[in-house]
């Protein structure tokens, strides 16, 4: 192969990478527009704006904004979780929106960040699994990522759920290129990376527990022979992520410029101490603890794709079946009974423990049944990219057992169609979601509709609105006043800016007095429901928005009486 | 093909049954105009006072936007039990059954598109003579606070707290000295089970002495019977709260007391009148020893 025709051949994965992530993102700005804003979102909205007058200020006057006074005023915003993807949403706004109008909705600018970051968890599962599993089983991990109908759903918003998955898979792959001999760059990066992961969300103290757990198992015996001498080598990745994480952490977040240990730990202690929200789960609503311990599990069960679970299950499998064996010839070899695995055999055993170990670590959590359970999938959201590159192992297996001693073009079409079969299903399911995200089981529970017998959560964070805005823009009378319930006002706000509702509508706190009410549905949320019925004299919603036949959002009219 | 390759085939099988049972499932509920067609042969088969039970509870919503407030009341959608109804109709969507109709005798039965329509009669119904709720009018019904009278209004203003706030304070209600917890109207409280609604009469007691509400000229039954508690969502951790009491008088005589415990949530009880088919004086005399916080209502009626 000539040097051009090898460096061109280089480029193909990182372009194909980049063109799912362009892909991607395309779609997600696409299905944008009915999608409507959540709950937290008007909440970050609210703190990007904030931030943004930070970065101006930082632009036209940087010595004033490094003034106490005005980091203290800018970044006190939402100072409970920290800045990373905040500022991104800040800084989008202030140039892709502001600036150079790349956006028609505000709204947009804002989620644009966290859709980009959702491109890049795609692209770099790709990446990773074209490295460990082949370049059909590559886009079979990227496409079953993107396309859980709950990714799908969170990675369209402007918040941070996404975004940390994105960030932990990007430290880990740089982790993981760093001891696989990618050399001193790649620690280097894992060490920035982290920072980044730090500022993103609080999952990030989970990763490194996880990379140690892993760098001791995978060393296997020469770990326990270093610790007795007293001189561990440890990989220079996590010396990175010890020293460089924090300093980027630090510099990245101006809130804790000051005051460091007191913002910190008020930082660590809005997490440790969460208060207990109320979530529905087989026909209950927990709100406080003992937390059902197969709340994790059931709920990605019922929400990841079969097909994506059945390849993971596949995968996994023949990795621990792997990883025994590698144990074995480990003993064997200590016993003089046989030769040491194979470098091959150690490094995919390496590879396929850290992905578990994200994987473990990601649903560790709700292992306590003290662990609040709020945010639904979310909140192991992390843990679904290392699934994805399970299931392309597994995927790898499959096409290898299908496609036999076939010829070249027989295989590669064999196994091109086996691809197709793979991912079939949860593209329709994922885009059959839209706009109903946390509405969206799959089959394996009977869809929406079975998720709902089984008294499984439909919606939480109020976003549904977007679905009955065509509703009320065109039913409301002019200056009608609409009572939001879970729907932040923030939220509303941005809608009403984005042209998404009418701007003469006016946001209630309240159902009475309100000519609209809406109504997002929880269990526990149905005594507001039963409020409107008292203040309307009426049960019957003049609207009820629905997925597949579920209820999700329903909304009242005031009889005229 | 190997007997270890036709296995492997399962994998793409699995991909296409998935997509399969996606579509399947996706198209399986009933959408909102298959709802809407469903108000004339409900509207047919009612006959007044016939309870209109959906199965699978979950489509409630859009049952009641298809068939609106006269086919399915308030009073109804909120009710504490299934007791006095001597017949339901039950709309089944999916092969689903309702299941607070279990034991009743199935009467009739109509496919509707997706649906199926049963009349279903209750083996054992209690029919009610007299409900309290009805009737909290200043036509029937006088409220103290005490010994200090609360007043009718007719046009209160209306408010409601939102998720962790007061219930909906109705425009109509008996408002007693205390101030504006403290009155006698109808509003709807949601239970210990799963939050579903019951339409009671608000009841706090009140700081200037028991809650007092009188209905005259009662038609009895031979029991009264009712149902007291407090929003769930709000009083589901106060264990060990102050008790709340509701004593019932028959004619002047005491016929019982009942004692509410927060965490019983929406509890029954029951009363021998000892005056079946007389027309006589029902006072509730509703107390507590802390009265704060107390946001008692309750449902009653004579049978």
């Amino acid at each position: 192969m000539s040097r051009a025709r090898r460096f061109f051949a280089g480029l193909l994965d990182p372009a194909l990478g980049l063109a799912l992530a362009v892909a991607y993102v395309a779609l997600l700005l696409a299905t944008n527009k009915d999608l409507g804003y959540a709950r937290d979102e008007g909440f970050y909205f609210q703190a990007a704006r904030s931030y943004e007058g930070w970065f101006s200020l930082l632009f036209d006057s940087p010595k004033a904004a490094f003034e106490r006074a005005n980091i203290d005023r800018f970044w006190v915003a939402n100072s409970e979780h920290p800045a990373f993807v905040k500022s991104l949403f800040a800084l989008s706004h202030h140039f892709l929106y502001a600036k150079w109008k790349l956006f028609a909705e505000e709204g947009t600018s804002f989620r644009f960040p966290g859709m980009a970051l959702s491109g890049v968890a795609v692209a770099v599962t790709y990446l990773w699994g074209r490295r460990v599993s082949g370049r059909v089983a590559g886009l079979v991990a990227a496409v079953s990522l993107a396309m859980m109908p709950q990714v799908f759903y969170h990675s369209h918003l402007d918040c941070f759920d996404m975004p940390v998955a994105a960030m932990w898979l990007v430290t880990t792959y740089a982790y993981w290129r760093s001891i696989s001999g990618g050399g001193w760059l790649w620690a280097i990066a894992t060490g920035v990376l982290y920072g980044f992961l730090l500022n993103t969300k609080h999952n990030s103290w989970l990763l490194p527990p996880a990379l140690i757990v892993h760098f001791v198992i995978a060393r296997g015996e020469g770990f326990w022979r270093e610790l007795r001498a007293g001189s561990v080598r440890a990989p220079l990745a996590l010396v990175a992520m010890a020293v460089i994480g924090p300093v980027v952490f630090y510099l990245g977040w101006p809130w804790i410029w000051h005051e460091t240990g007191k913002r910190l730990a008020a930082y660590v202690a809005f997490h440790t101490g969460h208060e207990y929200y109320n979530m529905e789960f087989l026909g209950r609503t927990y709100w406080k603890p003992p937390m059902p311990l197969g709340y994790a599990w059931v709920m990605t069960l019922a929400t990841v794709p079969a097909i994506t679970l059945l390849l993971f299950l596949i995968g996994l499998g023949a990795s621990v079946k792997r990883g025994l064996t590698v144990r074995l010839r480990w003993l064997a070899e200590r016993a003089g009974l046989a030769a040491a695995p194979g470098p091959l055999d150690r490094d995919l055993f390496s590879t396929e423990l850290l992905w578990l170990g994200c994987i473990l670590t990601s649903y560790a959590p709700w292992v306590s049944k003290g662990t609040p359970i709020f945010g639904g999938t979310k909140h192991w959201i992390t843990a679904y990219p290392f699934l994805a590159l399970f299931a392309a192992q597994g995927f790898v297996l499959a096409a290898r057992a299908l496609s036999g001693q076939r010829e070249r073009v027989g295989k590669a079409a064999l196994t091109a169609a086996l691809a197709v079969a793979v991912t079939v299903a949860p593209v329709a399911i994922a885009i059959g979601a839209h706009p109903w995200g946390l509405a969206a089981y799959t089959p394996l529970v009977g869809g929406a509709p079975g998720g709902a017998s089984l008294g499984l959560n439909r919606s939480f964070w109020g976003y549904s609105t977007g679905a009955v805005q065509g509703f009320l823009n065109e039913r409301a009378p002019p200056n009608a006043s609409v009572y939001v319930h879970d729907t932040a006002m923030q939220s509303w706000e941005q809608m009403a800016k984005d042209g998404r509702l009418r701007s003469d509508l006016r946001p209630a706190w309240s159902p009475a007095g309100a000519t609209f009410a809406l109504y997002h549905h929880e269990p526990h949320m149905l005594r507001v429901e039963y409020q409107v019925w008292v203040d309307y004299g009426t049960v019957a919603p003049a609207h009820v928005g629905t997925y597949d036949g579920v209820p999700v959002i329903w909304v009242y009219e005031r009889p005229q009486r | 093909m190997s007997r270890r390759r036709l296995l492997w085939l399962a994998v793409p099988l699995a991909g296409v049954v998935e997509l399969g049972a996606y579509f399947y499932f996706s198209r399986r509920a009933p959408r909102v105009d298959e709802w809407t067609r469903l108000r004339e042969p409900v509207a047919a088969l009612r006959q007044a006072g016939e309870l209109v039970v959906v199965a699978p509870r979950w489509a409630d919503p859009l049952a009641r936007h298809a068939l609106g407030d006269a086919l399915m009341p308030l009073s109804d959608v909120a009710r504490s039990d299934e007791s006095r109804y001597v017949r339901a109709i039950e709309i089944s969507a999916m092969g689903d059954r309702a299941p607070e109709l279990v034991g009743w005798r199935t009467v009739g039965e109509q496919k509707h598109g997706r649906f199926t329509l049963r009349t279903l009669e209750n083996p054992a119904p209690e029919p009610v003579s007299f409900d309290f709720v009805d009737h909290v009018k200043p036509d029937h019904a006088t409220v103290f606070e005490g010994a200090a009278p609360c007043s009718w209004n007719a046009n209160a203003p209306v408010t409601a707290g939102g998720l962790g706030g007061n219930p909906t304070f109705p425009a109509e209600r008996f408002i007693c000295p205390s101030g504006d917890w403290f009155f006698a109207g109808i509003t709807v409280i949601d239970d210990h089970r799963e939050y579903r609604p019951r339409r009671c009469i608000w009841a706090h007691p009140p700081p200037g002495g028991p809650l007092r509400i009188r209905f005259e000229r009662v038609p009895l039954g031979k029991t009264l019977r009712g149902w007291g508690g407090m929003p769930w969502l709000l009083f589901r951790d106060s264990v060990g709260a102050t008790p709340v009491e509701i004593e019932v008088r028959v004619g002047g005589t005491s016929v019982g007391k009942h004692v509410h415990h927060d965490e019983d949530g929406f509890a029954p009880f029951r009363f021998d009148t000892g005056r079946a088919g007389e027309v006589l004086d029902v006072e509730f005399e509703i107390s507590a020893a802390n009265v704060k916080d107390r946001h008692f209502c309750f449902q009653a009626d004579t049978r």
